[in-house]
């Protein structure tokens, strides 16, 4: 325990130049909207690259399917601390969703302990740097519980409301141009004040939404910091905790757990790649390939006896059944002629009789 | 009674390697000088794009080595065997997918890495010389996307080569030479494609392998320039060496890059349209999306016409650029804080919403022409 504060304090001491800032400030006055963007912001940005590696991985093994939304999915899975909850609702209740497979669920269920982790490690270090203030115990699951319930009750309504409001801003901007004195426009022309006009539209309600959604986290988040006690220390005091809080206790044993983490989720990523492409072209698709029976020496053998005892069977047939009639033939040319009926030649087509095929 | 010298540990050959090498090159000097430089106010997400480009154009380099090993650049082989990529190489939808995807992430990194400079005033002195060679990596990054496009010879890849020859044949005075160098006959063939071939391959990498290193050169002479808020004894007591945090987060932006990369491969992976021919056929001609902005302009009404048509294709970017060009130059204001320049900072978002506004108008065009 004692090497590792040293191996800390030596890290710590090649990696930062410091000098303390006169005076003290104090942020106990933050807007709720600024308190809810401090943690939230850097919480969705810290978790998403694992959130990204288990997302890939996924895509690869073909368990999730984004289908024209992936825009939407990106998004949903940044904000992930306060989509979680939402999504469902959003899913099912709403009719909208962002894409298919069982993969999604598993992701976001996935994406709760990253989450966690994420806002545990920015929480920690708002309360240090920005509020002066000492961080509580399991400050990142209850940060996760407060962002998830404010997310689960005002993401559906934002969802409803973005959406009734660009479907009226685009039916109102169309209407402009039918009805309206610019009917002539041409169509690029149209195209682009359309989108203006209801893009803008739409692009300040979303805003203004957000800042709501922002300014609801702030206020939950508010009593969280309110009941924290202030930190003893002086700025510089603070800044080296929060510092040392990003330095790993052992630094040689979390390279070597990350480099093995990356290791392990490359062969993941390359096992699971698809060698060929899952959407081949109409003109290269490829010929329904049959597969050759197997080959079996010894039956093949036996088989091929089999006919050419059956075939030399029946030539031997042939052959007592043309003697035959030759011999009958001969019999009635001695009787001199007077029988002059017809003697039958056999026929070679006729069938065999069946006891002759018999092997 | 003999002196013996004190027995330390024996070295590893590695260590022995590494002095042999220091010995000669002075390896430790420049490994120090590389990762012990100061980033005044600390480590920031926000310095990342730098290191991301290198790394996306690492990955195009790895990528286009490997395609390069399938495509034959022949108009009558060029399709086929980038089919044969597509259907039949172990991996090589991904590779080409990758490839194609990097390209399109590189525009958008070289987009935010500028927008980044600009809005932290970070062009201003003494780092002018790194905003002027930066400028021209971007065109560099824009041509490598502009001569990778018809490679596949593909009607897309064929129409939006000869829709941007049109284009830079507006050209005043070298328009007509470059455009009809590029094309080497009446219509794209044969000739268009080496020569987009070797400029992509050999080209564009070499002048970009240059140029980066000495924006890198520049950039270590002039050092960082740091955030553009906070007061000096603030921005002192965050003050960290490059290594390792700003390292690790790099490291963790190539990632996020690499993921997002892939994970638009697995979305929409390339897939060709029928082979090139002079014939557009059902296909409406359009540029690679970075253009498609400019390209909507040239279908409004106000830029018909021949004069029109110069203004919005060339006259007007071109203004832009060299306005962009000189900024370092006029802007001798040393005040670096983007919310006390409102006119730096209205002027970015007027052009960043244009840009965002045509793109979107030039697809919304395209479905409706579909």
């Amino acid at each position: 325990m004692q090497k590792a504060e040293v191996i800390r304090t030596r890290y710590r001491s090649l990696c930062i130049v410091r000098q303390a800032p006169p005076g003290i400030w104090m942020n106990d006055h933050m807007s709720p909207t600024k308190l809810g963007f401090g943690i939230l912001w850097p919480a969705c940005w810290t978790g998403l690259p694992i959130k990204l590696a288990l997302a890939v991985l996924f895509l690869a093994f073909g368990i999730v399917d984004f289908e024209s939304r992936i825009a939407l999915a990106f998004l949903m899975l940044l904000a992930s601390p306060v989509t979680v909850f939402a999504l469902p609702t959003i899913t099912m209740g709403l009719g909208s969703h962002i894409g298919e497979g069982a993969g999604i669920g598993l992701l976001f269920m996935l994406a709760i302990p990253v989450d966690i982790w994420a806002l545990g490690l920015t929480g920690r270090t708002f309360f240090l740097e920005r509020c002066r203030r000492e961080p509580p115990a399991r400050l990142g699951l209850t940060l996760w519980w407060k962002c998830a319930l404010v997310g689960a009750i005002f993401l559906p309504i934002l969802w409803v409301a973005e959406r009734a409001t660009t479907h009226v801003s685009v039916s109102a901007a169309h209407s402009i141009f039918e009805d309206g004195f610019l009917e002539g426009t041409p169509i690029a022309e149209r195209i682009s004040i359309e989108l203006t006009l209801w893009g803008t539209v739409a692009t300040v309600v979303l805003s203004c939404l957000f800042v709501i959604g922002l300014s609801l986290v702030g206020r939950m988040l508010r009593g969280t910091i309110l009941s924290a006690p202030h930190a003893a220390e002086n700025y510089e005091g603070l800044i080296t905790r929060w510092d040392l809080m990003r330095v790993p206790a052992d630094p040689g044993l979390m390279l070597t757990a990350l480099s093995g983490v990356a290791v392990v989720l490359s062969l993941l990523f390359w096992f699971s790649l698809p060698v060929l492409t899952p959407h081949p072209h109409e003109c290269c698709k490829k010929a329904e390939v049959r597969v050759a029976p197997e080959f079996k020496p010894f039956d093949t053998l036996n088989k091929d006896e089999k006919m050419i005892s059956q075939l030399a069977a029946r030539v031997e047939f042939l052959i007592e059944q043309q003697a035959a009639a030759q011999l009958e033939k001969q019999k009635s040319k001695k009787k001199g002629g007077a029988d002059h009926e017809a003697v039958k030649e056999p026929d070679a087509t006729e069938p065999v009789p069946a006891a002759v095929m018999a092997p | 009674m003999r002196d013996t010298p004190s027995a330390g540990p024996q070295p590893t050959v590695a260590e022995k390697v590494f002095a042999f090498v220091d010995e000669r090159v002075g390896l430790k000097q420049l490994t120090a000088k590389m990762l012990n430089e100061s980033v005044p106010g600390g480590s920031r997400w926000a310095y990342v794009f730098g290191s991301i480009l290198l790394f996306i154009f690492g990955m195009q380099t790895v990528t286009g080595v490997l395609l390069m090993f399938y495509y034959v650049p022949t108009a009558d082989h060029a399709y086929a065997s980038t089919q044969y990529i597509i259907h039949d190489v172990d991996y090589g939808w991904f590779l080409l997918s990758y490839h194609f995807w990097g390209s399109s992430a590189m525009v958008v990194c070289v987009f935010a890495h500028m927008s980044q400079v600009f809005l932290w005033g970070a062009y201003k002195k003494p780092r002018e010389l790194i905003w002027v060679v930066g400028l021209a990596l971007f065109a560099l990054v824009m041509g490598f996307g502009f001569t990778g496009y018809l490679l596949p010879w593909d009607q897309r890849a064929f129409w939006a080569t000869t829709v941007g020859v049109e284009i830079m044949d507006k050209i005043p005075v070298i328009g007509d030479f470059l455009a009809r160098f590029l094309k080497g006959g009446p219509i794209p063939g044969q000739m268009t494609l080496s020569r987009f071939f070797v400029i992509h391959v050999m080209v564009l990498p070499a002048a970009l392998i240059g140029l980066a290193g000495l924006h890198l050169f520049l950039f270590r002479c002039a050092g960082p320039a740091g955030p553009f808020r906070g007061t000096p004894v603030e921005l002192k007591a965050k003050t960290d060496y490059f290594f390792p945090r700003q390292i690790w987060k790099d490291v963790v932006g190539m990632a996020m890059v690499f993921a997002c990369i892939s994970a638009l491969a697995f979305w929409e992976p390339v897939v060709l349209l029928d082979e090139a021919t002079p014939d557009p056929g059902d296909y409406h001609p359009e540029p690679e999306w970075y253009f498609l902005f400019i390209f909507q302009h040239l279908r409004l009404r106000m830029f018909s016409g021949e004069f029109g048509q110069f203004l919005a294709s060339m006259l007007l970017p071109g203004l832009l650029g060299v306005m962009l060009l000189l900024l370092p130059f006029f802007d001798r204001n040393p005040e670096r804080n983007i919310f006390k320049r409102p006119l730096a900072l209205i002027g970015w978002v007027v052009l960043t919403v244009s840009i965002l506004l045509f793109t979107v108008s030039a697809i919304i065009n395209r479905d409706f022409l579909d």
